[in-house]
């Protein structure tokens, strides 16, 4: 296929955290927000003169400090991100509002507080109690917690407009944001995809990297290129099972690309940094409560294991069911990253309840924090697209 | 051997077998009395056996050949004890050995597995282990069972590698190897479906940790059983959680209720939790005069049993309260006769962390081998609260309260204030100079505080003296790898020698 034109531009959003657009967002004068996980609506810091910025640390190398404050035995991805603010990787943040989602990186923020990583005057960190269930109780906790610790400190510190109309706009972009974001993914439920599933991870990564309004136009133009772009005529020799990917986070495009690589494209994408649900529009109303709406929104759609009600437990694994059907999909890849302790044990379930309960051939696998390149994960992928076809054959 | 502490080389009795070479001689008067108490658990132990359920319930499951080793569990964990704390550690593991026997007994009955009664069967509610028990206080015509306690918690502790099998059968089933072994191994069981099949409904919590809760809610599948789950906030401690963890209360009383058709009854409940204050007030003299310099209560007669009346009992039995009215006689008069815990002070020390399971005795160890006094451990600073006894509203933010305190959560989760400041406050307090910091390796909460723990113990002149394990299996650390790290900090560090050398190392590696 031909290059998309932004791509290289995308993938360079991802190389650093304070990348190109986040500067000139910041250089325009708006207030940038570090945080982390997808368990608060990421419009709450969305609004008019502040933008967030989902902490990575891509191209990490040593973790000694992370892991001397966090132990080997912890989640890379916290260590990795601890390392990066204390090497200064975060000093160009205004704040660091983050849910205490799970504890390995509740410590991760702690840590950096306690540690000092980010010296500016007005700078502070808030670590926001989410909620673990699907009910009315926790939407209204989430609103509450959204209101109090994350918009009126923003207010109150930096004289963010946070009224329901600067709301109403931060949902509008982020909408526009989704919009484009799911016309590019709905091409991969084509039989011969006009995106790879590396190409879509980019993109979608780096809508969580930077300010909304300044990608936006970026992606509005891939979405005008994605419209004539020829699909590959050889899509068939390179890519020999169609999977969907699910799991904890992958901020790094590279793990898919491994994945593709080894000949299972992937046609879609559940997993932290990933469009679903974190892309799904948000339909306001005007009877009730514009941040109740948001956040019945955020709570209703999640799909991280640590929500803990046994109907979301087991819709977790219909959605999964559902969307691959949608994509096409032939088989489900679930991957945890290494010390994950919710997706240690969903990953473990999925597994089951896929296999067993849907009939799903899936493949289990777990990750470090810097996956790129694994020749382990080649061999488990063609090996289970190998398995893959063998059960086509039989099928016949 | 003789009567006074530290008469007798204690390691001489390990030989590398299953059990210990000879009994203790603890001079005549203690020896009489410690036998009386054997016999007595001995009469206790065949009165549970000559009831055909409980027999039916033995040969039913696999974990029950760890209550064989229920008298080896109690000389474990009384070694080198004299007078009072003798006396103490009797009352106290003796009266946890009688409420289990209670408590299986009760199970057995009602086991579907074995053909209980399904009438009882149905007044039961199964509980989460990690989780406060008090709402039950409300509903004294149900009872309250919490099904992992046989199988996992108190098994590991009778005997180190008794729940091994579990492990691995989490494992089979791809749980991965770096989780936590408790719910790990309750998972084994749902799985292996060893559980007493009792109940009519259940009710689950997000205690102790993340990877409990996820156990859980694999766990409740096999169960089969209508469940509720009490979200308890993360971020227990911040004032904004309040109503919302007072809801969850609310919400979990009215699931009890119209699962079960009972109604909670509030004379009831705050009959139990006076029960449960008069119990805090006992726990809290316990503390006031573990400060001083003739501390009586401590290390292993505080921490199981802690754990089994703030949790599990919670207020509805009224015999630990006058157990526990009984222990401060006995502390008082000990105190006032200035009896020591040890032959020689030579640290006072906090233990921090969450204690091995497969080595809850190794408080006693610390004092017969180093002289170090385990003043307290951090799963018994839980919440010394005086809670409501009359008023309704006030009843629901207590218990609230109260669940978000649950005696690992309430370290393990609220950030460092909770998890790392306090110990700090608590060496000032109890006047500490040594930390004992238990590293549950696969603990993903407290293992993230790591590098400050080392920060601030610099900062507050503390010495920190790290003991790794693995919770509940000891493939990871054994009980020596534990007394070994002790042992090179007080040499190489503090360049001290032993009060007891024989048990600076010895084999009990195949012991219960």
């Amino acid at each position: 296929m031909k290059d998309l034109q932004h791509l290289i531009f995308f993938e360079n959003l991802l190389t650093e955290v304070n990348n190109d657009l986040v500067r000139e967002g910041r250089d325009r004068g708006d207030v940038c927000v570090g945080t982390t996980c997808f368990q608060l609506p990421e419009v709450v810091y969305s609004l008019p003169g502040v933008f967030p910025v989902y902490l990575r640390a891509p191209r990490t190398g040593s973790i000694d400090m992370g892991t001397y404050y966090m132990t080997s035995m912890t989640c890379e991805f916290a260590r990795a991100l601890l390392e990066r603010g204390l090497e200064g990787g975060y000093q160009f943040l205004d704040c660091l509002i983050a849910p205490a989602a799970c504890s390995q990186m509740a410590d991760c923020i702690e840590n950096m507080e306690r540690l000092n990583v980010n010296k500016k005057d007005d700078f502070f960190i808030q670590l926001v109690d989410a909620p673990m269930k699907n009910d009315d109780n926790a939407i209204r906790h989430m609103t509450n917690m959204c209101r109090r610790r994350i918009l009126e400190p923003l207010h109150e510190k930096y004289g963010i407009d946070i009224s329901d109309k600067a709301l109403k706009k931060a949902v509008k972009i982020h909408n526009d944001v989704c919009k484009a974001i799911n016309k590019i993914g709905e091409y991969r439920k084509e039989d011969n995809p006009r995106i790879t599933g590396y190409e879509f991870a980019v993109i979608c990564t780096a809508t969580f990297a930077a300010p909304k309004d300044l990608i936006l136009p970026y992606l509005k133009e891939t979405v005008k290129e994605l419209k004539t772009r020829e699909p590959d005529e050889d899509y068939a020799k390179k890519y020999r099972a169609r999977v969907l990917l699910c799991g904890s986070e992958i901020d790094d495009p590279a793990y898919i690309k491994d994945i593709e690589d080894a000949g299972a494209n992937v046609v879609f994408d559940r997993y932290c940094f990933g469009s679903y649900p974190a892309r799904i529009p948000i339909e306001l109303n005007d009877e009730e409560d514009i941040l109740f709406q948001i956040c019945r929104q955020s709570v209703t759609t999640n799909q991280c294991p640590r929500y803990m009600d046994g109907a979301t437990i087991d819709n977790r694994k219909k959605v999964i069911d559902t969307l691959a059907k949608e994509y096409k999909a032939d088989g489900i890849i679930v991957e945890q990253m290494k010390f994950c302790n919710f997706w240690g044990y969903e990953r473990a379930a999925m597994t089951n309840f896929l296999r067993d309960d849907y009939g799903w051939p899936v493949l289990s696998l777990d990750k470090p924090y810097v996956a790129g390149g694994q020749g382990q994960l080649r061999t488990r992928v063609q090996a289970f697209v190998e398995s893959i076809e063998i059960k086509k054959i039989n099928n016949k | 051997m003789g009567k006074e502490i530290n008469s007798q080389a204690l390691g001489e009795f390990y030989k590398g077998g299953r059990t210990r070479t000879h009994r203790e001689w603890r001079g005549l008067k203690d020896t009489w009395y410690d036998y009386t108490r054997w016999l007595y658990i001995w009469k206790c132990m065949m009165k549970f056996m000559s009831k055909p359920q409980n027999i039916k319930g033995f040969f039913r499951y696999r974990w029950m050949l760890n209550y064989l080793s229920t008298l080896d569990f109690l000389d474990r964990h009384t070694e080198g004890l004299r007078g009072p704390q003798l006396r103490i550690a009797h009352k106290e593991f003796d009266m946890i050995v009688e409420h289990m026997i209670d408590s299986m007994t009760n199970l057995f009955s009602a086991d579907q597995h074995i053909g209980g009664d399904p009438e009882k069967s149905k007044k039961m509610v199964l509980f989460d282990e990690n989780m406060m028990t008090q709402i039950m206080n409300g509903f004294p015509n149900l009872m309250c069972v919490v099904p992992e306690i046989p199988p996992i918690y108190t098994s590991s502790t009778m005997a180190q590698d008794g729940i091994l099998h579990y492990f691995d059968v989490a494992e089979e089933y791809g749980v991965p190897g770096d989780v936590c072994p408790m719910p790990a191994a309750e998972l084994g069981v749902a799985i292996e479906d060893d559980y007493p099949k009792v109940g009519c409904c259940m009710v689950e919590c997000n205690t102790t940790c993340d990877g409990s809760m996820m156990g859980n809610g694999i766990e409740a599948r096999r169960f089969s059983l209508p469940t509720f789950q009490v979200a308890v906030p993360i971020r227990y401690t911040d004032e904004e959680t309040k109503e919302y963890a007072a809801q969850e209360i609310r919400n979990a009383i009215k699931f009890i209720e119209d699962q079960t058709g009972e109604k909670f009854d509030w004379d009831a409940y705050f009959d139990r939790m006076k029960t449960f204050n008069g119990e805090t007030e006992c726990f809290r003299e316990w503390l006031e005069v573990s400060k001083t310099d003739y501390p009586q209560v401590i290390g292993n007669n505080v921490a199981l049993y802690r754990d089994a009346y703030y949790q599990v009992v919670g207020g509805r039995d009224r015999t630990f309260l006058e157990n526990e009215q009984a222990i401060c006689k006995l502390m008082y008069e000990a105190y006032d006769k200035k009896v020591p815990v040890v032959s020689e002070v030579r640290h006072r020390a906090i233990l921090w962390g969450v204690q091995a399971q497969y080595y809850s005795a190794f408080p006693v160890w610390l004092q017969n081998c180093w002289g170090i006094v385990p003043l307290i451990d951090m799963l018994s600073l839980t919440s010394t609260d005086f809670y409501s006894e009359n008023d309704k509203d006030q009843a629901m933010y207590d218990l609230a309260d109260l669940y978000a305190k649950e005696n690992m959560r309430n370290r393990s989760e609220g950030g460092l204030a909770v998890g790392v400041d306090d110990l700090w406050r608590f060496c000032e307090e109890f006047r500490a100079d040594m930390v004992i910091m238990y590293e549950h390796t696969r603990c993903k909460s407290m293992t993230g505080y790591h590098g400050i723990f080392e920060d601030e113990a610099r900062k507050h002149n503390v010495h920190l003296v790290w003991v790794t394990h693995g919770l509940m299996d000891p493939r990871i650390a054994s009980r020596q790898d534990m007394r070994t790290e002790v042992n090179r900090y007080m040499r190489t560090v503090l360049q001290e020698e032993p009060i007891d050398p024989s048990l600076e190392e010895f084999d009990d590696s195949n012991a219960w």
